[in-house]
């Protein structure tokens, strides 16, 4: 299922925060959003599942309009990981993966046989089989992420949102978890920090600075030490990767550059 | 993704037991309901006069099956007096219980409590207008208008200032609730120290710390309908609130309208709690204590936490309601009084002990 988002305007209290984003994900295609902090990146996921409205523009799912679409309808087709976490109320782990078959669930309803089938599918996916039964809160940080996402994938949708999955993840919790995304691809719109991360997962990168789109294409086409220089003010240079033989880009950490807005 | 699924599987800790929790809830449930039927049994036979269980069951068997009352005293004390009361003392905790799980959910917060959207202050200055300026007298159904009628304006004052810049924010419902809450109840204090004579000084902080002293037959329907009604509107929304506990995004992202899903929670809360309110007075922290407790025994999904949440109200307030009555020879106490002194120190052991065992 494919994603279009045409000319999205979103604000907050009147002032534009993203202003005529326009991207696409093809069906199947794992799509980067990067770019400095505050660049929009967040908000345009979030219109995505509807935690935010867009002042103007609008998001279609394979053709169709969100708008025509209920809560319930949309959660179908598309799953989130936001960045929010979770507060301590004594929460279970298939409690909290189980949230993700709401959108199939009738008021008064109990787990059905899909239901029990699919948060146990999505807790071995992510290597939590016979953890259901643990407190949320007592996870570790990477333990936590992988339940989420396995609320996310017990959701069954067509299209997965993650904003930032990785945020404080050590690094072997990180490759961990991009490793999980790839086993199960999916159109995947997803926003992230480190490029090396995002060149070597993503199909396509969208960079958005100041609430645009400045750069589309192929991680090789973006990522030019110029685009760098000008969008995220750091010198780097971009070479392969010697083991993968993908993107590789090396920062120089001693100082940065003017970026213009400041 | 093989390789990465073994070693994910093998670093896993030695793997807790699987699955809800389901059947400790049922359990726990069962024996709540026996214990409610004990207590109310025994808030039944204890008072002044002593009654055993058997002549209890006995008065309340004939009442239920139709058969027309043996004619004294008995029967006066256990249907007229006693059972009206523990029953209201049930239904006011069942529903405290309850508004405080719903309230705690809808602001986000495990030591949120019902009183704290302002609904009480207004209902409070309601009944103390009644009281000392004779509005409603203090007979009938008077009293507990005027406290309905001072719970819905105060709702409707937060409701206002709440709603604008839109969504219904935690943060702006607390202050909103908070600052009305204040506001209320500086009209109440003014109009305590108003009060012509010293019984009325007494009534009013009677009812201001709670009392189920008011208890007739004919008072009980309302709070029993609201109770069912709340019950069933929340249990319909048990998921969706699951859901919010995790974050307003990740319930948008599972297919709640949170703007929505909140101003429900504020309508049933509020109306169930001025409902309460007006029959009961302001009885403090069951709603805040019950709920967390009953979280940390059979965890947060509130498709259990519901009704085990109103099951342990019940109980709780009708345990409180007897010792209130049967504690000092002269006069009661004020139920406000009994929960707060059991209350705080219960939180206090709480929180105590969840920072021993180190989260």
């Amino acid at each position: 299922m494919n994603v279009a988002i045409e000319d999205l305007h979103v604000g907050y209290a009147g002032r534009d925060v993203v202003s005529g984003v326009r991207l696409i994900a093809a069906a199947g295609e794992t799509a980067g959003l990067v770019g400095p902090n505050g660049s929009g990146k967040s908000t345009v996921l979030r219109t995505v599942y509807r935690h935010l409205r867009p002042t103007a523009g609008r998001v279609l799912l394979a053709g169709t309009d969100l708008r025509t679409l209920t809560p319930g309808q949309t959660a179908r087709r598309v799953a989130a990981l936001p960045q929010e976490r979770g507060s301590d109320f004594e929460l279970t782990v298939h409690e909290v993966v189980a949230m993700g078959r709401m959108p199939y669930q009738r008021a008064f309803a109990g787990e059905g046989r899909a239901d029990r089938e699919a948060v146990a599918d999505a807790l071995a996916a992510v290597g939590l089989a016979g953890h259901g039964g643990r407190r949320f809160a007592a996870l570790s940080g990477g333990e936590r992420q992988r339940a989420l996402l396995a609320r996310a994938f017990a959701q069954d949708p067509d299209v997965l949102v993650l904003d930032e999955p990785t945020n404080h993840l050590d690094v072997r919790h990180q490759v961990e978890l991009l490793a999980l995304l790839r086993a199960r691809r999916r159109t995947t719109l997803i926003s992230l920090h480190d490029l090396n991360a995002a060149a070597s997962l993503c199909d396509r990168l969208h960079v958005l600075h100041a609430g645009r789109v400045v750069a589309s294409g192929p991680p090789r086409e973006v990522l030019t030490p110029r685009l760098l220089a000008e969008v995220f003010g750091v010198r780097a240079a971009v070479t392969d990767h010697p083991l993968t033989g993908e993107v590789l880009i090396a920062y120089d950490h001693r100082e940065v550059l003017p970026t213009g807005d400041g | 993704m093989g390789p990465l699924r073994e070693d994910a599987l093998r670093r896993a800790e030695p793997a807790a037991p699987p699955g809800p929790r389901t059947p400790r809830a049922g359990l726990l449930a069962l024996g709540l309901g026996l214990a409610l039927v004990l207590a109310l049994t025994a808030a039944v036979c204890l008072g002044p006069t002593d009654l055993a269980p058997g002549q209890v069951w006995s008065v309340v068997l004939r009442r239920l099956g139709g058969t027309p009352p043996r004619p004294g005293t008995d029967d006066l004390i256990v249907w007229q007096l006693r059972v009206p009361r523990a029953l209201l003392a049930a239904l006011v905790g069942a529903g405290l219980g309850l508004v405080g799980t719903a309230a705690q959910a809808l602001v986000r917060n495990p030591l949120a409590d019902p009183y704290l959207l302002g609904i009480s202050n207004g209902a409070s200055l309601g009944a103390v207008a009644a009281i000392v300026l004779g509005a409603g007298g203090s007979s009938g159904l008077g009293l507990p208008a005027a406290a309905f009628a001072g719970a819905l304006g105060s709702f409707a004052l937060v409701w206002g200032v709440a709603r604008r810049g839109g969504g219904f924010s935690p943060l702006r419902l607390v202050l909103a609730g908070v600052g009305i809450g204040q506001f209320l109840s500086g009209f109440t204090s003014y109009l305590v120290l108003q009060a012509g004579d010293e019984q009325q000084t007494r009534s009013v902080l009677f009812w201001l710390m709670g009392s189920l002293s008011g208890a007739t037959w004919s008072v009980l329907g309302p709070p029993a309908l609201a109770l069912a009604a709340g019950l069933l509107a929340l249990m319909a929304r048990a998921r969706p609130m699951n859901a919010l506990l995790m974050g307003e995004e990740t319930a948008a992202g599972v297919g709640v309208d949170v703007t929505r899903l909140r101003r429900e929670l504020f309508v049933v809360t509020g109306l169930l709690t001025g409902v309460l309110v007006a029959v009961s007075g302001a009885i403090g922290f069951v709603g805040l204590m019950v709920p967390h407790l009953c979280r940390l025994v059979i965890g947060g999904d509130h498709r259990r936490l519901l009704p085990l949440s109103a099951l342990t109200g019940a109980l709780l307030l009708v345990v409180v309601d007897l010792v209130c009555r049967t504690a000092m020879d002269t006069q009661e106490l004020p139920v406000g009084v009994v929960t707060a002194m059991i209350g705080a120190p219960a939180l206090l052991f709480v929180l105590d002990r969840r920072t021993a065992v180190g989260r």
